[in-house]
C-alpha cells in the first residue's frame, strides 16, 4: 500500500511540470499584456517595455519559466502583476472558501442523489422514475448563473432572509459565514444533484440486471437487503468515481457562483487574473488546480477497496 | 425533546437573520465597485477603482474642480513667476497626516522624491521628467512653501499635477515607507484613512477626524472635503445585477456606475435616487490611417458621413449622453461653436465619396468588444447604417486585454473604442494625435497638428488656446482619424439615505460632504 502510495504520488510530478510548462506558454501566446492593462490608453511602448522589464516579462521565456520553476520548488509561486499579493498565501486564502462551499455542497448533494437514482432504478419506468429522471434533467440544464440570480432575487431582495453581497470566513464569524454561504452551496446541490442522480440511475440499473441480483431475490432476500447489501456497493463505484471528478473540477472553477454572490473564491482569483493577464496568479491558480485534481482523484482511487474489496486484491 | 429541537433551530435561524441584519444596518456607507483596487500607491499601479478609493485617502497641492478647472487643495496659494518657469506653493495651516503629524515643505519634496524615482513606474513621471512640463528643481523655501522650477513656460503643468489618474500627486508621510524605501500603505491629509483592504472582498476607509478641510464649498476633488460618515466600504461586486439587486436591498448605499439600460427601473425604485453627469471619457470609431483602404481621406470622411451619431448616442446612452463630434469634451470650457458642429449625416454624399476614394465594396473589419456594452452597441449601430451607404463593416468582437493590445500596436482597420478623461484640450489631442512610427497606438499622425499641439501647452492665454483648438479642431474634421461619438455619462444611483451625494464629470464617488441618516 505505502509503495502504491509513493508510486502515484510520484506520478503526480511529472503531470504538474507538464501542466506548469503548458500553461506557462499557452498564456503568453494568448494576446494582451497584463502592463498595456494596466496602463491603459496611454500605454506608450517605452514606459510599457521600462515596466516589463522591471517584472522581468522581456526575459525569453524559458528563463522565465526557469526562475518561476525554481523559486516555485521552494514554495514561493511569486507576487501578483495586479496588486503585488504574494500568489501561494493568497490561494490557499481564496481556496478555503471555495472548499467551504464545494465540500458542502457536494456532500449534501450525494447524500440526496445517491439514494434518489438508486429509488428511480428500483422503480425503473415508473412515475417515481419519470420525476425523478425529469427533475435531474431539469436541475442538469439549469445555467449556475441563471439559478444563482433566481435564488439571489428570492431570498435575498424579496424575502430578505440572506445578504445579498458580502463574505465573511468561519473562523472570524460561523454564523455570519453560513448565511453568506447558504445560497451559493444551495445552486451547486442543485446543479450537483442533477449530474450525481442520473449517474446513481443508471449504475443502479446495471447493476439491477445482473444474475447475482436475481439470485438473491430469488432466495427470497428482502428489497431493501438486495438494494442496501447487494446493489448499492457495486453500484456506488462509478457514483464515486463521478463525485471525485466533480469535487475535483468544483474546488478548482465556481467562477460563475463565486461571481454572482460576490465570493473571494478560487474560480474568481483565476478568472480575474485572466482577465488581467496576471501571469503569476494564473500559473499558481493552475498549478494548484491540477495538484487538487490528482490528490482528489488519488483519494478516490484509494477508496475503492471500501466498495468492492476485489480492487484491493488486484 | 422535539419541541425543544425546533426552538432551537428557530433561535439559531433568527441569529443568523439578525445577524445578517445587523451587518446591513452599521454605520457605514457601503459602495460597490466592480473590481478589487490594484493598490493603494496613488497613481502607482492603478485603475479607475484604485482612484476612486485613493482620493479619499490622499490629497496632492492641487486638485480638479467640477468644471474640470484645477484648484489649490493643500496649498494655501500658487503663485507663478513673470517668466512662467516657477510655480511657488504655500501650504495651509493646521494641515495634519493620518498619523497627526503636521504636513510641512519637507514632506512635499520628500513625496515629490519617491514619485520621481523611476523605479516607483508613477504614471506621470514621464510628464515631469521630460516634455512640456519638465520640472528641472523643486525646493524648499521655508516650512511651508515649496517652489517648483520648470524648464519651460507650461500651461498643462498644474492640470498635471492635479491628474486623477497620477493620485493628484498626494502628498505622503514618511512612515507610508518602510526602512527599505518600499511603499507599506498611504498615510496621507485626505477624510478617510485605510482602515482595512481585504483583497477580493472589500477595502474598508475609516473617518479621519484631524482633518482640516478647506472652507469652500465641495466642488469635484477640490473645496471642502470633510467626512461625517464614520466608515466607508468599497465592496466588490463583479456582476452588475448582483449590485442592483445589493443596492436594492440595502445591502450597499451607492451603485456608483450603474448601466445604462437599468436606469428607468432603478429610478422607478422607492427609496432609490439616481443622479447623471456628463464626463470627460472620450467614445469614439477610430480609423487605422495606415491601412490601404482607410489611408485615403475620402473613405474615411464617407464613413463619418454614413453615420447618424445623435441617432446612435441617443440609443446607446439613452438619452443620457450628448452628441459630439469633437475631440474636446462637450463640458470643457473650449468647446465653442465649431466643437459643437455635427458631422452631416448624408448617405448619399457616404457613397459619392467611397466611390472617388475607389471602394468596391470590401469588407472593413471593426474590432469591438461586450465588455463596455455601449461601445460594441455603437459598433451595430455604425455597421447597420454604413452599410446602407454602401460601406460593408465587418465587425469582430473580441475579449478587452486582446482589443487594447491591438490599439498598442495599431493593429487594426477599425476598432471602436472608448479613451479615459483628459482633463485639458490639449490632453485630449495628445492622447490620440503623434507619429505612428515611434508610438503606433496613435491615432491621428499629423506633424503640423502636432505642432499646433505642443504650442498649445506652452500657452496660458485663455484665448490664444481657444484659437489653437479650433484650428485643430478643423484639421481633425479634414483628417477625420477618428469619428467621436460622445462623452459618456456617470450615472450613479444610491440610498435616499445619503444626503449630499452626487455624480460628477470625473465618474468617481465621494463620500465626505455627505451624510447618512440611520
Amino acid at each position: 500500500m505505502g509503495r502504491y502510495l509513493l508510486g502515484r504520488l510520484l506520478t503526480t510530478i511529472p503531470t504538474l511540470l507538464l501542466v506548469s510548462f503548458s500553461v506557462f506558454v499557452l498564456i503568453r501566446l494568448v494576446p494582451g499584456d497584463p502592463i498595456v492593462l494596466m496602463l491603459g490608453d496611454a500605454a506608450d511602448a517605452e514606459t510599457v517595455r521600462g515596466i516589463r522589464e522591471a517584472y522581468g516579462l522581456e526575459e525569453p521565456i524559458y528563463v522565465q519559466f526557469g526562475l518561476w520553476l525554481l523559486k516555485a520548488i521552494s514554495g514561493d509561486l511569486g507576487h501578483s502583476i495586479s496588486n503585488g499579493a504574494a500568489v501561494a498565501p493568497l490561494i490557499l486564502d481564496r481556496f478555503q472558501v471555495s472548499a467551504s462551499i464545494v465540500l458542502i455542497a457536494v456532500l449534501v448533494a450525494a447524500s440526496i442523489s445517491v439514494p434518489l437514482g438508486m429509488i428511480a432504478a428500483w422503480r425503473q419506468n415508473s412515475l417515481t422514475d419519470i420525476l425523478v429522471v425529469g427533475g435531474a434533467t431539469l436541475l442538469l440544464s439549469l445555467p449556475s448563473f441563471w439559478l444563482g440570480l433566481l435564488l439571489l432575487l428570492l431570498f435575498g431582495l424579496k424575502l430578505g432572509w440572506v445578504p445579498v453581497v458580502g463574505y465573511v470566513s468561519f473562523a472570524e464569524n460561523w454564523q455570519g459565514a453560513l448565511t453568506y454561504i447558504l445560497l451559493p452551496t444551495v445552486t451547486l446541490i442543485l446543479i450537483e444533484i442533477g449530474v450525481v442522480t442520473r449517474m446513481a440511475r443508471a449504475s443502479t440499473v446495471e447493476v439491477l440486471r445482473l444474475e447475482y441480483i436475481t439470485h438473491a431475490r430469488a432466495k427470497g432476500v428482502s428489497e431493501a437487503s438486495v438494494l442496501m447489501r447487494h446493489a448499492l456497493p457495486n453500484a456506488f463505484a462509478p457514483t464515486w468515481t463521478l463525485l471525485g471528478l466533480v469535487l475535483g473540477n468544483l474546488l478548482g472553477g465556481i467562477a460563475v457562483v463565486e461571481t454572482v454572490f460576490t465570493l473571494p473564491g478560487l474560480g474568481r482569483l483565476l478568472v480575474d487574473a485572466i482577465f488581467a493577464r496576471d501571469y503569476p496568479i494564473i500559473q499558481g491558480c493552475m498549478l494548484f488546480t491540477a495538484f487538487l485534481y490528482v490528490i482528489v482523484n488519488l483519494l478516490v482511487d484509494l477508496c475503492y477497496p471500501l466498495f468492492d474489496p476485489r480492487v484491493m486484491a488486484e | 425533546m422535539k419541541a425543544s429541537n425546533w426552538a432551537y433551530g428557530l433561535a439559531v435561524g433568527a441569529a443568523l437573520l439578525g445577524g445578517a441584519t445587523a451587518a446591513s444596518a452599521q454605520s457605514m456607507a457601503r459602495v460597490s465597485i466592480n473590481a478589487d483596487i490594484r493598490s493603494t500607491y496613488p497613481g502607482v499601479n492603478r485603475d479607475s477603482n484604485t482612484d476612486g478609493v485613493i482620493h479619499h485617502i490622499v490629497e496632492g497641492l492641487v486638485a480638479f474642480k467640477e468644471d474640470s478647472s484645477v484648484a489649490p487643495m493643500l496649498a494655501e496659494k500658487i503663485e507663478t513667476s513673470a517668466d512662467g518657469l516657477t510655480y511657488t506653493f504655500t501650504l495651509r495651516e493646521g494641515l495634519k497626516f493620518h498619523n497627526g503629524a503636521p504636513v510641512t515643505a519637507d514632506d512635499v519634496l520628500f513625496s515629490w522624491s519617491k514619485y520621481m524615482n523611476p523605479e516607483t513606474k508613477w504614471r506621470c513621471h514621464s510628464d515631469f521628467s521630460k516634455g512640456n512640463s519638465e520640472v528641472v528643481s523643486l525646493d524648499k523655501v521655508d516650512d511651508r512653501t515649496v517652489a517648483f522650477k520648470l524648464k519651460q513656460p507650461s500651461a498643462l503643468f498644474l492640470g498635471l499635477l492635479a491628474r486623477i489618474d497620477c493620485g493628484s500627486a498626494g502628498i505622503l508621510h514618511k512612515d507610508s515607507f518602510a526602512a527599505d524605501g518600499s511603499f507599506v500603505k498611504p498615510i496621507g491629509t485626505g477624510p478617510y484613512m485605510l482602515a482595512d483592504w481585504k483583497k477580493g472582498e472589500y477595502v474598508e476607509l475609516a473617518k479621519f477626524d484631524g482633518y482640516a478641510s478647506r472652507t469652500e464649498k465641495r466642488d469635484g476633488y477640490a473645496g471642502a472635503r470633510k467626512a461625517s460618515i464614520d466608515t466607508v466600504r468599497f465592496v466588490i461586486i463583479p456582476d452588475r445585477s448582483a449590485a442592483k439587486a445589493a443596492l436594492y436591498s440595502g445591502s450597499i448605499e451607492v451603485l456608483s456606475d450603474l448601466d445604462v439600460n437599468d436606469l428607468k427601473e432603478t429610478k422607478a425604485r422607492k427609496g432609490i435616487k439616481v443622479d447623471i453627469a456628463e464626463t470627460m471619457g472620450l467614445s469614439g470609431i477610430l480609423m487605422q490611417t495606415k491601412d490601404p483602404l482607410l489611408s485615403n481621406v475620402k473613405m474615411r470622411l464617407a464613413i463619418a458621413h454614413a453615420v447618424d451619431t445623435a441617432a446612435i448616442v441617443d440609443a446607446v446612452t439613452l438619452g443620457t449622453a450628448k452628441p459630439n463630434n469633437s475631440p474636446i469634451p462637450s463640458v470643457s470650457a473650449y468647446y465653442g461653436k465649431p466643437q459643437g458642429e455635427m458631422i452631416k449625416y448624408d448617405p448619399a454624399l457616404a457613397r459619392k465619396l467611397a466611390a472617388e476614394a475607389g471602394y468596391k465594396g470590401e469588407p472593413i473589419k471593426m474590432i469591438t468588444n461586450k465588455r463596455y456594452q455601449p461601445s460594441f452597441d455603437s459598433a451595430v449601430f455604425i455597421q447597420a447604417m454604413a452599410k446602407e451607404a454602401g460601406i460593408n463593416i465587418e465587425l469582430e468582437v473580441i475579449e478587452w486585454a486582446t482589443q487594447l493590445d491591438m490599439y498598442t500596436k495599431g493593429d487594426y482597420q477599425m476598432m471602436s473604442f472608448l479613451y479615459s478623461a483628459r482633463l485639458d484640450p490639449s490632453l485630449s489631442f495628445d492622447m490620440f494625435a503623434g507619429p505612428k512610427a515611434t508610438q503606433p497606438r496613435k491615432v491621428w499622425d499629423n506633424p503640423a497638428a502636432q505642432t499646433l499641439i505642443e504650442q498649445s501647452m506652452t500657452i496660458s492665454d485663455t484665448e490664444k488656446r481657444k484659437e489653437i483648438f479650433n484650428k485643430l479642431e478643423s484639421m481633425f474634421r479634414q483628417d477625420m482619424p477618428m469619428l467621436v461619438l460622445y462623452n459618456g455619462a456617470d450615472i450613479a444611483a444610491y440610498s435616499d439615505k445619503l444626503e449630499g451625494y452626487n455624480a460628477w464629470m470625473a465618474g468617481q464617488p465621494r463620500l465626505w460632504g455627505v451624510t447618512l441618516k440611520q
